[in-house]
C-alpha cells in the first residue's frame, strides 16, 4: 500500500494538462494524472478513452501537444521510449515487441545498452531464471518466445522491464490475453513489485479487476479525465456510469410490429481462434427476420470468430449454424454468399474491399458471377460502369475517380460503398461489425439508416458493435457477449448503458454491485 | 530523409508518369552505357550508330531483331503475370529449357509423315505443357506447403540447363544428334514439326507469341476469370471474403505462367533452331524475360514493344565484335535499364516533395495510435 | 598417402570450395538481416575481373584483394540501396545486378587495347607453409597445405559464427532478421544494420570471385566463376543459415565438382552433368523439407527475409 505519508513524498510521475491529437482527432484534452510511489494505479475507460495514449505519452513514445510531465517533483521532456527506459519507466504493450525465433535470453539482451559485447547465454539465463523467482514469474530462459502461451510472453515482457530495473510499470490491457489463473499470477507479481517501492499504471476495462489489484482509479472518458477515486471506496455501478457516460435518451424509433420467423439460428457454436483457443465457447442466437439483434461487448471477446465462423471464413469446431431451416455449418464463403448472408467487416480494407482495385470493381466484388456484371465467361465493363454510378450515386459514395484505388476513398465512404455492395445483393441476413466505427457524422447517418431500412424490408440484421450508441439505437434486442458466451439478453425498451457496461466487463447481473 | 523532403505513397500516378519512367530508364542507361564505353576508349556514338543499326538498319536486321524478341514476349508475359500475382516465378530460364526438351522429344519421336498441322501443333503445345510441368515442381510445393517460390524456381533453371547440357552432350538418348561431328548438337526433329519463315529467319512463332500477349491481356481485364485473378493479386483476404478459391488461383497463375515460358523454348525449336540446340538455348532468355516485364510495367500489350526494344539489344550485340567493341556492352545496358526501372518504380509510388508548413490534411486517424 | 586419389580429391574440394565458402558467409550474414541478395552471381564476377585487374596492374596480390573487396561492396550498395531506401522488389533488384555485373565484368575483360582475356594473373596464391610440413602424412596438407586465402575463409567462417551467436551485434542482426519492428522498438536502426550486412556480403562475394582468379583459374576468361553465385544462394539454405555449416556444405560441393575429375581417374563412369545438378537438387529438397511447417522455426529463414521494412511514423 502506498505509505500514509503522501504529501511530502512527491509523486513518482505526474501529467498536469496533457494535450494529445493526431490529424486534428483529440485523444488527450487537458488530463491531469499523478502516481505515488509504491501504487498500482488503474487507468479505466471505455475503447477510444484516451488510456492508450496517455501511457504511451508517459513512455515516450509520443510528444504530448502541451502541457508537462514530472518524475519525482521534477519536470521531464522524454525524447524517446529509450529515453524513457532510461530515465525509468517502461511499458507493456498490448501487442508484444518481441522476436519470436529468439530464446527469452535473447530477447532481454536485446537493445539493452548494458549488457557487453560479448553475449554471455549463461548469465543472462541466470539473471533472468533469478529474476523470475524474484517475483514468482518463473520463465524458462532457453525457451524460444514461439513456443510459450501469451502468458507467458507477457511475462518476458515484463521481465525485460524488470531487467532494466525500471520503477515505474505501464501494463496496457494485460489480462486481455491471460486465463484467470494467469491474471491472479499478474497480480500477485503486481503487489510484490509496489510493494518493492515501484509504480505500476494498470490499464483495463474490466470493473472486477480494478477492485482486486488498485489502490487508485483514475476513469477516463473521450479523452479527459471524469473520475478518480480510491478503489476501496468505488462502487462498479458508478465506475461504469463514469465510463459510458450518463443513460442515453434513445432517439424515437418505431417499434418494428412485424417480426418475422426465425432466419439465423445459432446452437452452441464453437470457433477458435488464431491461436487455437475457444475464442466462441458454446454460443447460441437466433435472428429473426426484420429484426436487429445487437451483440456489444469489448472487442477480443469471440465477436470476429463468432461472425466469420457463420460465414465461413473461419473454421467452426462445435455446434450448428441454421440459415432458414437449412444447415450451413462449416460453409464456404462462397456458398454463404450465394445463400443470402450479407457481411459488413470489421477491417474494410483489405477483406471487405479490395485496396487496390478502383470503386466500380469493388462494388461488384461479390455479385461478378451474376449478371448484369457478367455474360457467361466474360466481363461486361458496361454494366460494372453503369450499376457503379448507380451505387455511387444512391448511397452517396464521394471522392470516386475512375481507376482510382478505393483505399484513397475516405473512412465514411468506403463504408458507404461497403454497405451499398452488401445490402444491394440478394440476401436475407445481414450480419455487420462496428459499421459506424470511425464515421463522421454524416456517414454515420447514411449507414444507420441503411441498417434500419435493411430491417424494414425484413432482413434478419445481426450487429455486432462496442458502441453502446450505434447498438442502443438500433437494435431491438440486445445481447452482450463476454469471452465467447452470451452473459445477458434483454429488450431495447429494458437496455441502458450501464447494464450493458456492466455485462460488458464480465460483471454479471446477479452479483450485487 | 524525412528532414527536408517529404516521401509519401502516391494516390493515382499520372498516366505520363508511368510512360516516362520505362523510357527515363532506358535513356538513363544509355547515358552510363556511353560513359561507360567512353572511360574504356570507345567512341560511344559509333557504337550507338552500329547497335541501331545492325537492329532496324536493314530488312534482315530488323528480322532478327523480331527473331530475338519473339520467345522474350512469352517470358516477358510469362514473368509479368505470375508477378502481378505476387508469385515470384524466377524460373522461366528453366521453364522454357524443359518446355524445348519436350517439344524436341515430341519433335523426334513423330513419325516423318504426320501432317504438317499435326506436327507442328503438337510440338509447340508440348512445349507450353513442358514448361507447366517444370513449374509445378515449384508451384506445388508453395501453394500445399507453404514454400518460398524465389529459391525453388531458381534452382530448378539449373537443374533444367544441366538436364539440357546432359541430353545432348553427355549420353547417348534420343535427344542426341548421332550425326553431329564436331561438337554434340541435339537431334533434328521432323521437317512437318518447323514453323515455317516468312520474313528472312522471321517465322509465324512470332504471331503466336503477340497471340499469347494479347491473350493474357484480354482474359485479365475482360473476363471474369481474369477478375478474379486481379482480386487475389490485390488482397488474399478480400479475395476469399469474395468466395475465391486462393490456392487454386495461385497454382492456375504459376502454371501459365510456366506454359508461356515453355512455349518460348518450344517455339525456338520448332522456328528458327529447328533442334535442341544448347547455346542457342542458354542465353538467358528467361532472366531476360524478367527485365522485359519489369519494363513494361507487367502490362501485357506494353510487353511487346519492350521486347523488341530488348530484342534489338540482343541482336546488335555481335555486331558490335565488329567494331571490336565487346558485346557484354549489351548486357551491362540492359542490367542498367532494370535498375534504373526499379528505382524509377519508387517514383511512380511515392511523391517527393518539401514539407508544407501549413498542417496536412486531415485524414482518418491511425487506428494504432487512438484510445 | 598425400597423393592418393582421395587426397587429391579432397584437397581440390577444398581449393573449389573455398570461393564458396566465402560467398555463402558474406551471403548467409545479408540474409539474417532481412535482406536477399539475388545478385551475388555478378558481384562475385564483379570481384573476380577487379581482382585479377588490380593485380595485373600492380603486381600485388593483396591489392587485389582490396579491389575486390571493395568491388562486391560497391556493387552491393546499389541493392542495398534499392532494397532498404527505396524498398523495391528484392528479387528484380538482385536480378538486376546479376546481369549488369556480368555484363560489366565481361566487358572490361575484353575492353581496352590490350584486354585481359587470356592472358595469366601476374601473381596467384600459392601455398604459404614450407614443404616439409606441408609433407607431413595427412594433416601436412589438410592443415598445413593451403593458400593465405583459404586460410582467411576459415578465420572468417569462424568470426561470423562467433559473431552472430555469441555477440551482442550478431543478436542485433539476427533480430533485425526476423522482426524488424520488434528490433525498431528495441531501439535498433534497422536500416543501418541492413546496410551494414548487405555489403559485407557483397564485398566477401567479391573476395569468392577473386579466389577465381587469383589462385583456380590460371588466366582470365569471360567467366572463371561457373554458376558459383547461383550455388552459394542455395548453399546459404542447406547450411541452414549457419556459417560452421557452410564451410562443410561448400566444400562438399567443391568435391562434387571435382568429382568429375575424379571418376575419370578412376574410370568411373557418372555423367559430368547430372554431378553439376546436385547442389541445385539439394537445395530445392531442402527448401521443402527444412521451411514448411514446424520444423522452419528450428532450421528455417529469418522471418523476414526478403520483405521491405516500412518504419512506421510517429
Amino acid at each position: 500500500m502506498p505509505s500514509a505519508d503522501q504529501s511530502s513524498t512527491p509523486p513518482a510521475v505526474e501529467l498536469r494538462k496533457i494535450d494529445k491529437s493526431f490529424y486534428g482527432v483529440l485523444a488527450n484534452a487537458d488530463v491531469d494524472f499523478n502516481l505515488a510511489r509504491g501504487e498500482v494505479h488503474t487507468l479505466l475507460g471505455e475503447n477510444g478513452a484516451g488510456k492508450s495514449t496517455l501511457c504511451s505519452v508517459m513512455a515516450g513514445l509520443y510528444r504530448p501537444d502541451s502541457g508537462e510531465m514530472l518524475m519525482d517533483g521534477s519536470p521531464i521532456v522524454l525524447k524517446s521510449p529509450k529515453a524513457a527506459l532510461a530515465a525509468g519507466i517502461g511499458m507493456v504493450y498490448q501487442h508484444f515487441r518481441l522476436v519470436s525465433n529468439l530464446t527469452v535470453a535473447e530477447n532481454l539482451a536485446l537493445g539493452n545498452p548494458e549488457v557487453g559485447l560479448r553475449l554471455s547465454q549463461s548469465e543472462l539465463e541466470a539473471e533472468a531464471r533469478e529474476l523470475g523467482e524474484r517475483y514468482d514469474f518463473p520463465v524458462d530462459p532457453t525457451a524460444r518466445i514461439w513456443q510459450l502461451s501469451v502468458g507467458q510472453q507477457q511475462r518476458v515482457e515484463i521481465l525485460k522491464l524488470l531487467y532494466r530495473d525500471v520503477r515505474i510499470l505501464i501494463l496496457d490491457e494485460p489480462t486481455a490475453v491471460l486465463t484467470p489463473q494467469e491474471g491472479q499470477a499478474l497480480f500477485r507479481a503486481m503487489r510484490t513489485l509496489a510493494d518493492e517501492g515501484r509504480s505500476l499504471i494498470f490499464v483495463s476495462h474490466k470493473l472486477h479487476e480494478v477492485k482486486q489489484v488498485s489502490d487508485r482509479v483514475t476513469v477516463l472518458r473521450e479523452g479527459r479525465v471524469v473520475g478518480n477515486v480510491d478503489t476501496a471506496d468505488a462502487e462498479p455501478r458508478d465506475l461504469a456510469r463514469m465510463m459510458v457516460g450518463k443513460d442515453l435518451v434513445l432517439p424515437t424509433r418505431a417499434p418494428n410490429e412485424s417480426i418475422g420467423d426465425p432466419v439465423l439460428v445459432v446452437k452452441d457454436l464453437n470457433v477458435q481462434d488464431d491461436r487455437g483457443l475457444d475464442a466462441v465457447d458454446g454460443l447460441s442466437i437466433t435472428v429473426n427476420a426484420g429484426e436487429v439483434v445487437g451483440i456489444a461487448g469489448v472487442s477480443g471477446n469471440g465477436q470476429r470468430e463468432l461472425a466469420q465462423g457463420i460465414v465461413g471464413l473461419m473454421k467452426v469446431t462445435g455446434g450448428s449454424v441454421h440459415l432458414q431451416g437449412k444447415d450451413i455449418t462449416g460453409t464456404t464463403p462462397l456458398k454463404s454468399i450465394k445463400a443470402g448472408i450479407a457481411y459488413v467487416p470489421q477491417s474494410r480494407l483489405g477483406m471487405g474491399l479490395a485496396p487496390g482495385l478502383d470503386t466500380d470493381d469493388n462494388l461488384a466484388l461479390k455479385q461478378f458471377r451474376e449478371p448484369p456484371y457478367s455474360k457467361g465467361p466474360m466481363l461486361s465493363q458496361k454494366a460494372f460502369k453503369t450499376k457503379g454510378a448507380e451505387l455511387i450515386e444512391e448511397f452517396d459514395v464521394r471522392g470516386v475517380r475512375p481507376g482510382l484505388p478505393i483505399r484513397l476513398l475516405s473512412g465514411g465512404n468506403l463504408q458507404k460503398a461497403l454497405i451499398a455492395r452488401e445490402v444491394t445483393q440478394d440476401h436475407c441476413v445481414l450480419i455487420a461489425r462496428s459499421p459506424t466505427r470511425g464515421l463522421d457524422v454524416g456517414a454515420t447517418a447514411v449507414v444507420r439508416d441503411q441498417i434500419l431500412a435493411e430491417r424494414d424490408r425484413g432482413i434478419a440484421v445481426l450487429l455486432i458493435s462496442e458502441d453502446l450508441d450505434e447498438l442502443l439505437a438500433l437494435s431491438d434486442r440486445l445481447l452482450v457477449i463476454y469471452e465467447g458466451q452470451i452473459v445477458g439478453e434483454m429488450p431495447a425498451s429494458e437496455a441502458t448503458a450501464e447494464r450493458l457496461g456492466l455485462l460488458m466487463s464480465g460483471h454479471s447481473e446477479e452479483q450485487s454491485a | 530523409m524525412s528532414r527536408r523532403f517529404i516521401v509519401e505513397p502516391r494516390g493515382l500516378a499520372p498516366w505520363w508518369l508511368k510512360l516516362l519512367i520505362p523510357i527515363g530508364s532506358v535513356v538513363a542507361a544509355m547515358i552510363l552505357g556511353a560513359v561507360f564505353l567512353a572511360i574504356t576508349g570507345n567512341d560511344w556514338v559509333e557504337v550507338y550508330q552500329k547497335m541501331a543499326d545492325a537492329a532496324f538498319g536493314s530488312g534482315r536486321g530488323f528480322a532478327e531483331t523480331l527473331v530475338s524478341a519473339t520467345p522474350l514476349i512469352l517470358t516477358g508475359v510469362a514473368a509479368a503475370i505470375a508477378f502481378k500475382m505476387l508469385v515470384w516465378n524466377i524460373g522461366g530460364e528453366g521453364q522454357l529449357i524443359f518446355g524445348a526438351i519436350v517439344a524436341a522429344g515430341v519433335g523426334i519421336w513423330l513419325a516423318d509423315s504426320t501432317p504438317q498441322i499435326i506436327a507442328v501443333v503438337a510440338v509447340v503445345i508440348a512445349g507450353a505443357i513442358g514448361g507447366a510441368f517444370w513449374a509445378s515442381l515449384a508451384a506445388v510445393p508453395r501453394v500445399y506447403l507453404g514454400t518460398n517460390e524465389i529459391i525453388t524456381t531458381l534452382m530448378l533453371n539449373f537443374i533444367a540447363l544441366n538436364l539440357m547440357q546432359y541430353l545432348v552432350l553427355g549420353s547417348s538418348s534420343p535427344w542426341r544428334d548421332p550425326e553431329a561431328t564436331q561438337f554434340p548438337q541435339g537431334r533434328p526433329i521432323l521437317d512437318a514439326g518447323r514453323i515455317p519463315e516468312f520474313f528472312h529467319r522471321l517465322d509465324w512463332g512470332l504471331f503466336i507469341a503477340i497471340g499469347v500477349a494479347v491473350i493474357a491481356w484480354f482474359v485479365i481485364s475482360k473476363t471474369r476469370s481474369g477478375f478474379e485473378y486481379r482480386i487475389v493479386g490485390d488482397s488474399f483476404d478480400a479475395a476469399r471474403y469474395a468466395g475465391i478459391k486462393v490456392p487454386k488461383k495461385v497454382l492456375g497463375t504459376f502454371l501459365f505462367s510456366g506454359a508461356a515460358a515453355g512455349l518460348a523454348g518450344s517455339i525456338l525449336v520448332a522456328g528458327i533452331l529447328g533442334k535442341m540446340d544448347p547455346r542457342s538455348l542458354d542465353l538467358g532468355l528467361g532472366f531476360t524475360g524478367i527485365i522485359v516485364a519489369a519494363l513494361a510495367r507487367l502490362n501485357p500489350i506494353a510487353i511487346i514493344p519492350v521486347a523488341v526494344l530488348m530484342g534489338a539489344l540482343n541482336n546488335a550485340g555481335p555486331a558490335l565484335q565488329s567494331i571490336g567493341v565487346p558485346s557484354a556492352t549489351v548486357k551491362i545496358l540492359q542490367g542498367a535499364i532494370l535498375i534504373f526501372a526499379v528505382a524509377g518504380e519508387f517514383l511512380i509510388s511515392n511523391r517527393i516533395h518539401r514539407p508544407d508548413p501549413i498542417a496536412g490534411e486531415a485524414k482518418a486517424e491511425p487506428e494504432a495510435q487512438a484510445a | 598417402m598425400n597423393e592418393s586419389v582421395l587426397m587429391l580429391t579432397i584437397m581440390a574440394g577444398i581449393g573449389l570450395g573455398t570461393p564458396l565458402v566465402f560467398g555463402t558467409v558474406g551471403e548467409i550474414l545479408t540474409e539474417r538481416s532481412g535482406i536477399l541478395n539475388l545478385g551475388v552471381q555478378g558481384m562475385m564476377l564483379f570481384g573476380a575481373v577487379m581482382g585479377f585487374w588490380a593485380t595485373f596492374v600492380s603486381g600485388s596480390l593483396w591489392l587485389g584483394v582490396i579491389a575486390a573487396l571493395l568491388a562486391g561492396a560497391g556493387m552491393s550498395l546499389i541493392h542495398a540501396f534499392n532494397s532498404i531506401t527505396l524498398r523495391v522488389s528484392q528479387i528484380v533488384s538482385g536480378l538486376a545486378l546479376t546481369i549488369f555485373g556480368t555484363g560489366v565484368a565481361v566487358y572490361i575483360g575484353k575492353a581496352g587495347s590490350d584486354p585481359l582475356i587470356g592472358q595469366p594473373s601476374k601473381a596467384v596464391f600459392e601455398p604459404i607453409f614450407p614443404e616439409a610440413v606441408a609433407d607431413l602424412p595427412i594433416v601436412g596438407p589438410l592443415i598445413f597445405g593451403h593458400d593465405a586465402l583459404i586460410y582467411l575463409s576459415w578465420i572468417i567462417v569462424a568470426s561470423a559464427s562467433y559473431y552472430l551467436f555469441r555477440t551482442r551485434p550478431g543478436l542485433t542482426v539476427r533480430a533485425v532478421g526476423e522482426d524488424p519492428a520488434s528490433a525498431e522498438a528495441a531501439g535498433i536502426n534497422v536500416s543501418k544494420v541492413r546496410y551494414v550486412h548487405v555489403m559485407l556480403g557483397g564485398a566477401l562475394a567479391g573476395l569468392g570471385g577473386a579466389y577465381f582468379s587469383l589462385a583456380l583459374v590460371p588466366s582470365w576468361q569471360d567467366n572463371p566463376i561457373g554458376q558459383a553465385g547461383w550455388i552459394a544462394i542455395a548453399l546459404v539454405i542447406l547450411a541452414s543459415w549457419r556459417p560452421w555449416r557452410a564451410l562443410w556444405v561448400a566444400y562438399l560441393f567443391g568435391v562434387a565438382g571435382r568429382l568429375n575429375f575424379t571418376f575419370q581417374t578412376l574410370e568411373i563412369n557418372v555423367p559430368a552433368t547430372l554431378l553439376d545438378m546436385l547442389p541445385f537438387l539439394l537445395a530445392i529438397i531442402a527448401m521443402i523439407v527444412l521451411t514448411s511447417g514446424k520444423r522452419a522455426r528450428f532450421l528455417g529463414a529469418p522471418a523476414a527475409l526478403g520483405i521491405p521494412y516500412f518504419r512506421e511514423e510517429r
